[in-house]
């Protein structure tokens, strides 16, 4: 039953989009079954699309939907004759969880009457002694309600091979032990940054996915933002919670720009900024100063502000450049990467002209760790022809083309070769 | 302490303790099903070596799919999911017996069901532990066990040497965590024993010719995989081997 895509009725998608993490949460938090869990939020989103057209949405729908989830799960396992057995593990459950110092411990229940332990969720979904890419999927089925079919959908694999994935993941939860809980102090910080990196990833996915992919691929960015929304919600004090936040809604206020009418994608000194999302640039730079007045700069934090000083700026020549190269220099400090490095190479050669960007490059390209990246060459192509050494960049522009994957990046590598070496 | 085995005599011959670290090839184990008749051979080893004061504990442990490893590199804990060396045969269990030497051990290895879908690994102990039985962990606890490995990848001249163990051994067992551990001997001491066709096929070395090796074995009691994966980094060998952690079968048959 795909439940998230069958729901007509407003009230019962933003219920489903709203609740179906916090009820799977407390769920699970109550009887310590993920399965049980998943299968009584469907039944219980099931009965409201039966009641609630006719009857109307009840005041507090959390809570109802709450309420029929947690009556259900407990007549099942009645049913089952092992309710007392249940009991009995929930209760150890509990018990080795007192004192771990972590926060979010015993979340009174709010005005949506559903106790919210999405927190442990998120850190159980995202727990290291489980593959990416199980935890990935884990976070898309338990907290954003997104059924076995659309999570495969989305990665491009057989429904069966992503069913399996998510069976394997919740056995090893369950059969190695790893605790439903937020993890203490002292593991937070190490534990958190593996949480970003799956919703970051989660939005990655979701960005590339050209315009011919399906639309649950490209909805992967619109669940990362939701997710990451929460989180941020949950851990106000975490600053790369909101870095990463600012950094996704900058990249999604330029989508609309991003592809033209042939699906090639546009570079960002070609795009339409009319077409940007400005009330996403707000928002962006909201969560951005946020992050900043908390101090801990991460780096997260930092691309977002490199996003950030592309959004600000009305034109592609009135970008402030001179803040990239610094931010990136920051970035290259906390988190080295060649990538990161020809990133900067590109932005020293706008603040300061291509003599000082070749420069960069091609000490980069002397190390060896871009071999292979056809970017390098292309970039160094740029500056040679900008630099009037034409018959170099010539044989740039064709090692760059040697090395290219994609169509449309071909087509403009070449069309940038007919410039400097008409004669090709 | 336990009395000295009377099959051992009553002289002489000072018992060994020895590793059986049971392996299973899931082609041979899928084409020869865990029938009655082979649940009933197990048991009957079981009792067997425990009635010739030969078992001191064994287990069934967790699939393959739910080991964890842990490792330290540049300071930073590096945890991924899955078994230290990807092998066609997988661990899928361990005893450890008393014997009067390595051809007994070789010998019990031979009847255990598994040599027929898979292999059984003989490791020596180096190990001075009294002979005794494994108390079941404390109510709240689950049983692991921890696998020592090598990792050749790690260059030894990049690193201090490794620090002793004994301060985390102390550590551990007075915390209750660790319940038994060994280092082994060197895997070129190993036998490995396979029996096709009912004959016994007796190898030098490990199971499987992997880059990493199994150096030794710790069996804790933790509270959940976290504690389990906190103790493992503290492990001297998290900078430079490779810890692997996997629960015990958590069933009594099954």
């Amino acid at each position: 039953m795909a439940l998230s895509g069958g729901l007509s009725e407003p009230a019962l998608a933003g219920a489903f989009r709203d609740e179906w993490g916090r009820i799977v949460a407390a769920l699970i938090h109550q009887f310590g079954d993920w399965d049980l869990a998943e299968d009584c939020a469907q039944e219980a989103f099931a009965l409201a699309s039966q009641r609630w057209p006719a009857e109307g949405a009840p005041a507090r729908p959390g809570a109802w939907l709450f309420t029929v989830a947690r009556n259900r799960a407990i007549d099942r396992l009645r049913r089952a004759a092992t309710y007392q057995a249940k009991l009995k593990a929930v209760a150890s459950t509990a018990m080795t969880e007192t004192g771990d110092g972590g926060a979010g411990e015993g979340a009174p229940p709010d005005e949506s009457g559903v106790p919210d332990e999405r927190l442990r969720l998120i850190f159980t979904c995202c727990h290291p002694a489980l593959a990416m890419e199980a935890r990935v999927a884990l976070t898309l089925r338990a907290l954003a309600g997104l059924t076995t079919a659309e999570i495969a959908r989305a990665f491009l694999v057989p429904e069966a091979t992503m069913a399996k994935r998510l069976v394997r993941a919740k056995h090893k939860i369950q059969s190695a032990g790893i605790p439903y809980r937020v993890p203490p102090a002292a593991a937070l910080a190490e534990r958190a940054a593996g949480v970003l990196a799956v919703l970051y990833l989660l939005f990655n996915e979701g960005y590339s996915a050209s315009a011919g992919e399906g639309l649950v691929r490209r909805d992967l960015c619109d669940q990362a933002v939701r997710l990451a929304t929460v989180l941020v919600g949950l851990m106000p004090g975490l600053a790369e919670a909101k870095g990463l936040l600012a950094l996704m809604l900058f990249h999604r206020a330029r989508q609309a720009a991003r592809v033209d009418a042939k699906g090639d994608l546009v570079r960002l000194e070609d795009q339409d900024r009319s077409l940007w999302d400005r009330a996403a640039v707000e928002e962006a730079n909201r969560y951005l100063a946020e992050a900043r007045k908390l101090g801990d700069v991460g780096p997260y934090q930092l691309q977002a502000a490199i996003a950030g000083c592309h959004a600000s700026a009305p034109t592609a020549e009135a970008t402030d450049w001179r803040s990239i190269a610094r931010l990136y220099r920051q970035l290259a400090d906390m988190a080295a990467s060649p990538v990161v490095e020809l990133n900067r190479a590109v932005a020293v050669a706008m603040a300061d002209g291509p003599a000082q960007g070749l420069a960069l490059m091609d000490e980069l390209a002397s190390t060896g760790a871009l071999d292979g990246y056809y970017l390098l060459p292309a970039a160094r192509a740029d500056m040679l022809r900008r630099l009037g050494r034409l018959p170099e960049a010539a044989a740039a522009y064709r090692e760059a083309l040697a090395l290219v994957a994609t169509e449309p990046e071909r087509r403009f590598l070449a069309a940038r070769l007919t410039e400097v070496d008409p004669r090709f | 302490m336990r009395p000295r085995p009377p099959w051992l005599g009553t002289e002489g011959v000072a018992p060994v303790q020895y590793l059986l670290v049971h392996v299973v090839d899931g082609e041979l184990a899928a084409a020869k099903p865990w029938d009655e008749a082979a649940k009933a051979s197990l048991a009957s080893w079981v009792d067997q070596t425990i009635s010739r004061g030969a078992n001191l504990h064994g287990s069934r442990l967790g699939p393959e799919s739910d080991a964890t490893t842990v490792k330290v590199r540049r300071g930073e804990l590096v945890v991924t999911d899955g078994p230290f060396a990807e092998t066609k045969e997988q661990v899928a269990g361990y005893d450890l017996l008393e014997c009067s030497d390595l051809e007994e051990a070789v010998e019990w290895a031979s009847r255990h069901p598994t040599a027929q879908i898979g292999a059984i690994e003989v490791r020596q102990l180096y190990n001075d532990q009294p002979s005794a039985g494994l108390p079941e962990p404390a109510p709240g606890k689950r049983r692991y066990m921890m696998l020592v490995c090598t990792d050749p990848s790690v260059d030894p001249d990049e690193l201090e040497p490794v620090a002793p163990v004994e301060p985390w051994v102390e550590e551990m067992d007075g915390r209750g965590t660790r319940r038994f551990g060994s280092q082994l001997a060197e895997p070129a001491l190993a036998r490995s024993v396979r029996v096709r066709d009912g004959h016994a096929l007796v190898t030098d070395g490990p199971f499987a010719e992997t880059k990493e090796q199994v150096a030794g074995f710790d069996i804790l009691d933790c509270a959940d995989l976290d504690e389990a994966i906190e103790v493992a980094q503290k492990h001297p060998m998290a900078r430079h081997g490779i810890l692997e952690v996997r629960p015990f079968w958590p069933f009594q048959e099954d």
